[in-house]
């Protein structure tokens, strides 16, 4: 190898180096860690006296998982008896806004702590055994009820696990529910709902919490119109009601406030994570007899003002300061939440309303001071109007100094107390708004500094591959101008949401081009009326197998929830899934027992023994799996009895079991290559026996719908191998075929299409590596395939490239150099639409989205798998050099 | 690119075909403009309607400016000859040949390319991801405007050939304004599909519209380029 070559296989790695290097700068500076203040709040010393005597000494929070404002406000809800609370002015509805990301997690973080949850929390979301995301240090409403009576306050919890994890060691009694299987709408409510009598006996608790998940996961399952969903918001309702007669009829009860709210809601495909009006829309009901001196009643059912707005919108985070005030204990220390107005009337001296707001107002005036030290709050400046100030800071800073004014002037009592209240729920509104927006938080210096390195990152990707072949012919332009295209359309937010359109578009014209480019090869050297070199049938197949992937799996925003094969068509002729995916399995048995047997040389008899061994109990898992996540396909074939006895399999010694014998041949190809000097192992033969228990590995981690996709991508693999391509067009299918894939496999940019379902398999704890791996590979498993065809394929034309030039080199070229532009694209993207409205929404998704790309599969996969299938393989000696 | 050995069609040597070339076009987009806005309204009645106006003009123009297949060409005469313009000139070769000779080849394409190249056209856009379960009379209008504007004048040209059209569809015969036209009418299909994803929430991007505007633009593009600039050479993608 020369020296020219050597220096730029180093520019080369050097880029790829800084690759993560980059992401993760942009990352700290774009999802900047949100400090907490740690302890507990307590009372602001007054010259008004003590803090304002509680309305409620009990609390029943009752959290229905996505439940959207319209399942419990409209017309075709289910919630009856709700609704004829809300009439008759014993319930006061809200819509209450969730901030993206509409994940639980968070979520229960907004709610119990005020604070908005930065993004990070996403990522947390998935590692849920991290220690920073507990709350236990923090201060939220079940610390501060707990802290009651001398800190012996206690809380009972039943329902989803989340808030086990959230707040561990602060339950006096608790019963977890996990959210594993979406197809169980019953089990999983019902083990709430056993504890609610007794526990409604019970009078040593001060809050009870119930967190119902059956409505989400039949949401997840069929969409917000699916049959079950009003049977179950009846169910819910049923739920109320009974709390309500306990309220009415226990003693102990006869001062309690029952909550009954969402997390978040749900899109019009049943999902959530992003922010669609429908999942940033939960509803949220305070009940209790005594609000009827407060409220006359409204109507219900009602219609919406827009969108899921029925009746008043708040923030999610005004929970925690209104559960403050009624209840009577400190707002917590990061609450950002303003006391919902309408409950302020529940106190007749007008100083003790003034007296719970400025107690909300002093809480977040501290949080404001410490965010933001530099500003003068306490000056005498007198100002006239505050909106023109230049900075938000200075803008905030001035309304205080109004406040202060008027309660020096006048305090909280007397005639003045209106202006005072409305001043004070001016600074608390416009502070939430302030301190709760993005801008304040990005460290700039980090963005620029992640895109610096990314850029210095695309020039030496650029450097190295500069006047190189696999750039300079047709190929490299079409490469050149795909991403080209792609980098300009980062900054196109509905492009971004319905990336898939760009890579299906791209995928057909690339066809038709490697179609026209065989056509016209073989046309010029074969004789007229010969067919021989007609590549239109070939060129058809192509496309009618690419047009198939397309509709597996509808995925973006704009067609959410639309028909396509997974959702309508495999309902519907759930025999012939099952007949596609066995053919898989047989595919992968029969594949298996001829590389152990011919390859491996081990005997038919071994072989056989290893194929059934290994693809056998794939099959069984695959079954059993899909008996619990979605039985409706197996009833059909094996009838509720044979469902029944597939979900009692152990999905988790299974599933290690199959990783295990996996991971043994793997090592068993491996060790005949290296350590057999007899009769060693050929190296296209090692190949593809990884691969093909590659491929196995994947159809573990894919649900059973998406596994016929296996099959389209064989018969692709096939004929594009038998096109002849050229390492650059090997290169280029490969990136297109991947992204094609992703998206057919349902992914798209928005955290709501992330499937966890095959997170677990084979895991029994949390173990955040397993887990990731595993959620990686189910969610990348179209790409993972694909990635292996660089190995695969022997390109024909090799003598296009630079004699001392390895094809595996130009391939890293290539993708490099994608993947620092889409980085650099998506980076200059987030920095320049910061304020955008999308930010949050398409952009942070994007950026997650793409750091996994580029790190988890770019550097994991395509560099280190793809390398080191390269160096087992023995580099170019593969290709025929000579 | 480069050049090719066949020749590539030239426009009929008459002066009503000189002129009518450039006109076509340009009768053809103000005619579809025109149209615009009743087709976003109702795209399938309006696009059959329009089949009309463009099957009139569509005739025309083979009729008056394109030699038909089978009829012999002048001699492509090269540019550096100082003989080109009195043999241009005084060619008969344009009056020669009769109009009903003429337009008897015009409707047999015209028949062709409704029957044989709708259907292939719409399932060709089908297999590139036009809807399949919904608005298959859309697609089939669509496949049918493009069917016109690509496919007629090149049957009238180059006949039913099946070699010829294997060259066609591998793109191996020289660009001229009928095989350019047909070229751009595709890639302005193609090209059409990009603003569909985007949420402007506009009555035009809903399907076929901008395939088929594209379709025209790419058309009367192709047809310029294609006669003008590029004219002879062959588009090679070999390697
Ligand atoms: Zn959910």
């Amino acid at each position: 190898m020369g020296t020219r070559w050597r220096t730029r296989n180093i520019m080369l790695a050097i880029a790829n180096v800084l690759v993560p290097v980059a992401a993760l700068i942009f990352a700290t500076g774009f999802f900047p860690y949100k400090p907490f203040v740690p302890g507990l709040a307590a009372y602001h010393v007054l010259e008004y006296g003590e803090p304002p005597i509680p309305q409620f000494d009990k609390v029943i929070f009752m959290v229905v998982d996505a439940l959207r404002s319209d399942f419990v406000y409209s017309h075709s809800s289910g919630f009856r008896f709700t609704q004829s609370l809300i009439r008759s002015g014993q319930a006061l509805p809200f819509t209450a806004h969730a901030t993206s990301p509409t994940i639980t997690m968070p979520r229960v973080k907004a709610i119990t702590t005020g604070s908005i949850p930065s993004f990070l929390d996403v990522i947390l979301n998935f590692a849920e055994s991290d220690t920073t995301s507990t709350l236990a240090n923090q201060d939220t409403w079940l610390a501060q009820i707990k802290n009651k009576r001398d800190g012996n306050g206690k809380l009972v919890m039943y329902g989803d696990d989340t808030w086990l994890k959230l707040f561990p060691n602060t339950f006096e009694r608790s019963d977890g529910t996990s959210s594993f299987f979406v197809s169980d709408f019953t089990e999983v409510d019902n083990n709430v709902t056993r504890h609610v009598p007794h526990e409604l006996r019970a009078d040593d608790w001060d809050a009870l919490i119930l967190h119902y998940l059956g409505l989400d996961h039949i949401g997840h399952k069929a969409g917000p119109l699916s049959p079950n969903m009003v049977p179950k918001q009846q169910e819910m309702d049923g739920i109320v009601h009974e709390i309500y007669e306990a309220m009415n009829t226990f003693s102990h009860l006869n001062s309690t406030l029952l909550v009954l709210c969402g997390d978040h809601g749900m899109n019009e495909g049943g999902n959530h994570g992003g922010s669609a009006p429908g999942e940033t829309s939960p509803a949220l009901v305070f009940i209790s007899p005594k609000l009827k001196t407060i409220s006359s009643g409204k109507e219900s059912p009602t219609l919406a003002r827009r969108d899921y707005d029925y009746y008043e919108k708040i923030e999610q985070s005004d929970i925690a300061p209104t559960l403050a005030g009624l209840l009577g204990f400190p707002v917590p220390l990061n609450n950002l939440g303003v006391f919902i107005q309408d409950f302020l009337s529940l106190w007749n001296d007008s100083t003790d309303q003034g007296q719970l707001l400025l107690r909300n107002a002093l809480q977040i005036l501290d949080i404001v001071k410490a965010t933001l030290p530099n500003e003068q709050y306490n000056g005498l400046t007198s100002k006239a109007d505050c909106d023109d100030d230049s900075s938000p800071g200075a803008e905030l800073a001035c309304m205080w100094q109004e406040i202060d004014r008027d309660l020096k002037t006048g305090g909280l009592a007397g005639p003045q107390n209106e202006v005072t209240l409305r001043l004070l729920f001016k600074f608390c509104r416009r502070a939430q708004d302030i301190m709760s927006s993005t801008a304040s938080n990005y460290d700039l210096s980090r963005l620029m500094a992640g895109i610096v390195v990314a850029i210095l990152s695309l020039i030496l990707t650029g450097l190295a591959a500069r006047n190189h072949s696999v750039l300079t012919n047709l190929d490299g332009a079409f490469f050149l101008l795909n991403i080209l295209l792609y980098g300009i359309m980062m900054f196109a937010s509905s492009y971004v949401e319905e990336e898939q359109h760009f890579w299906y578009w791209v995928m057909g014209g690339w066809l038709f081009y490697i179609s026209v480019r065989k056509a016209q090869k073989e046309l010029s050297v074969s004789p007229p009326f010969s067919f021989e070199g007609d590549s239109a049938p070939e060129f058809l197949i192509l496309l009618a197998l690419h047009r198939i992937t397309q509709r597996w799996n509808q995925t973006g925003q704009k067609l959410a929830g639309a028909p396509d094969i997974v959702h309508s068509f495999w309902k519907q002729y759930p025999m012939l899934l099952w007949c596609f995916v066995a053919l898989t399995y047989f595919q992968a048995m029969t594949r298996i027992g001829n590389h152990v047997s011919h390859y491996l040389k081990a005997g038919t008899l071994v072989g056989s023994a290893c194929a059934v061994a290994l693809c056998v109990p794939a099959f069984i898992f695959k079954l059993a799996f899909t008996a619990s996540d979605a039985p409706e396909l197996l009833v059909p074939l094996m009838g509720e009895g044979g469902v029944a006895l597939f979900q009692g399999l152990p999905l988790v010694s299974t599933a290690r079991m199959i990783f295990f014998l996996i991971a043994s041949e793997i090592v068993w190809a491996c060790a005949s290559r290296f350590y057999i000097k007899t009769e060693r192992i050929a190296k296209r033969d090692l190949i593809t026996i990884l691969h093909t228990l590659l491929t196995l590995f994947l159809l573990t981690q894919t649900r059973a719908t998406n596994i016929p996709l296996f099959v389209i991508f064989q018969n692709q693999e096939f004929i594009l191998t038998a096109l002849a391509l050229t390492p650059t067009q090997i290169s280029v299918s490969t990136l297109l075929l991947g992204y094609t894939s992703f998206f057919a496999f349902g992914n798209s940019n928005a955290i709501s299409s992330i499937d966890l379902s095959n997170a677990y398999n084979g895991v029994s704890g949390y173990n955040v590596l397993a887990v990731g791996v595993l959620l990686f590979a189910s969610n990348w498993a179209g790409p993972i395939y694909w990635s292996e065809m660089e190995h695969l394929v022997v390109p024909t034309k090799v003598e296009q490239l630079h004699e001392d030039e390895s094809p595996f080199f130009s391939h890293i070229a290539l993708l490099t150099l994608f993947v620092t532009v889409s980085l650099v694209a998506v980076m200059v993207a987030c920095t320049a639409l910061r304020t955008h409205l999308f930010i949050w929404t398409v952009f942070s998704p994007k950026y997650l989205y793409t750091m996994a790309w580029s790190i988890g599969f770019h550097l994991l996969v395509t560099v280190g798998m793809g390398g080191a299938l390269w160096l087992v393989c023995g580099g170019s000696e593969n290709y025929g050099f000579s | 690119m480069a050049v090719a050995k066949t020749d590539a069609i030239n426009v009929l040597n008459t002066d009503t075909a000189k002129l009518y070339t450039h006109i076509h076009p340009i009768l053809v987009l103000s005619a579809y403009y025109f149209n615009f806005s009743s087709i976003v309204a109702d795209p399938v009645s309006s696009l059959i309607k329009f089949l009309i106006p463009l099957n009139v003009l569509q005739i025309a123009y083979v009729v008056i400016c394109l030699p038909a297949t089978g009829t012999a060409q002048p001699p492509p005469v090269l540019k550096s000859s100082g003989m080109k313009p009195a043999v241009q000139k005084k060619s008969p070769k344009g009056k020669s040949v009769s109009l009903a000779s003429r337009i008897t080849p015009a409707l047999l394409s015209l028949t062709l390319s409704l029957a044989l190249g709708t259907p292939l056209l719409g399932t060709i856009l089908i297999l590139f991801g036009a809807p399949l379960t919904t608005h298959i009379h859309h697609t089939i209008l669509c496949a049918a405007h493009i069917s016109l504007l690509s496919a007629l004048p090149l049957i009238y040209t180059h006949g039913i050939d099946t070699d010829k059209w294997r060259r066609i569809a591998a793109l191996m015969i020289p660009l001229d304004e009928v095989f350019g036209a047909a070229v751009g009418t595709c890639i302005g299909a193609w090209i059409g599909a990009v603003p569909i994803p985007l949420d402007w929430d506009r009555e035009w991007q809903k399907w076929p519209i901008t395939i088929v505007t594209g379709a025209y633009v790419g058309w009367a593009v192709g047809k310029v380029v294609g006669g003008l600039l590029v004219k002879g050479k062959v588009i090679d993608l070999r390697p």
